[in-house]
């Protein structure tokens, strides 16, 4: 037990940060992202004493992560449909004042671009453009192949270029 | 982490993250260790009083709609499914 905890320990002080950075590229806010944080190191600490190390644990924790944050932004859009509020939460919350974006208008403009993309689209062009993963890493966080991930970057690409263009 | 990513935190966040984080394990461990036997009375326990309960309140009032959105949030019902239902109505 003492052992797991110390292991915990070190996970939560090498990869707490990064975590939390791709977390927050797919939810905008930072509040989300800090509950959805805690969230996913309670899966982890639950799942330790199940890892084997089949995957290696950079893997294994990206995947946990994304999956806690696609089934949080599920949730979301299911409860706001539900309560007929406006579904497209993302991109309402990126249209409000945020006291954590330190972007110019250029960087607002994509960041809006972004969240209008469907989540697995935002997903991946998340982890390719903000984290710099290459596609093998991707398709082990996300079990897609990695010929239908460039196939989503590309569409996600063209749609941001579309998005911008638009509303230039 | 790639520097292009546009957003900050409030200051100080990730060395107190760390520490609440931190805390997890012990947080989890003071609700686990429930005797199992214990654990098996009470989950029967509850299954015949919700079973009673739920006989004499369903029986004359009719669900929440704040209780419905729950169940189908949970239940892991996707918007595509919604989508469906309602325009197949």
């Amino acid at each position: 037990m003492q052992e797991l905890e110390t292991y915990f320990n070190e996970l939560v002080r090498q990869y707490s940060e990064p975590l939390y950075w791709h977390v927050r590229t797919m939810v905008g806010s930072h509040e989300d992202a800090d509950d959805l944080l805690q969230d996913i190191f309670v899966k982890v600490w639950s799942a330790l004493p199940r890892f084997r190390g089949d995957s290696d644990v950079f893997t294994w924790l990206w995947r946990i992560a994304t999956n806690e944050t696609l089934s949080h932004l599920r949730k979301a859009r299911v409860r706001a449909a539900l309560r007929f509020a406006h579904i497209d939460t993302e991109a309402e919350k990126v249209s409000d004042p945020d006291p954590y974006f330190d972007g110019n208008a250029a960087l607002r403009s994509l960041r809006k671009a972004i969240a209008a993309l469907p989540d697995k689209q935002r997903l991946v062009f998340s982890l390719r453009y903000y984290q710099e993963l290459n596609y093998e890493q991707i398709s082990e966080i996300t079990g897609t192949s990695v010929g239908a991930l460039k196939a989503s970057y590309h569409i996600a690409f063209e749609k941001i270029k579309q998005f911008l263009t638009d509303n230039d | 982490m790639s520097n292009k990513i546009p957003y900050s935190t409030p200051s100080g966040y990730f060395d107190n993250l760390q520490s609440r984080l931190s805390t997890i394990p012990a947080r989890r461990s003071r609700i686990n260790p429930v005797p199992y036997l214990a654990l098996a009375v009470s989950f029967t326990l509850l299954v015949l009083i919700g079973n009673y309960i739920l006989t004499k309140s369903t029986a004359s009032q009719p669900a929440s709609d704040e209780a419905i959105i729950e169940y189908l949030i949970d239940s892991g019902t996707t918007l595509a499914q919604l989508e469906e239902v309602v325009y197949n109505y």
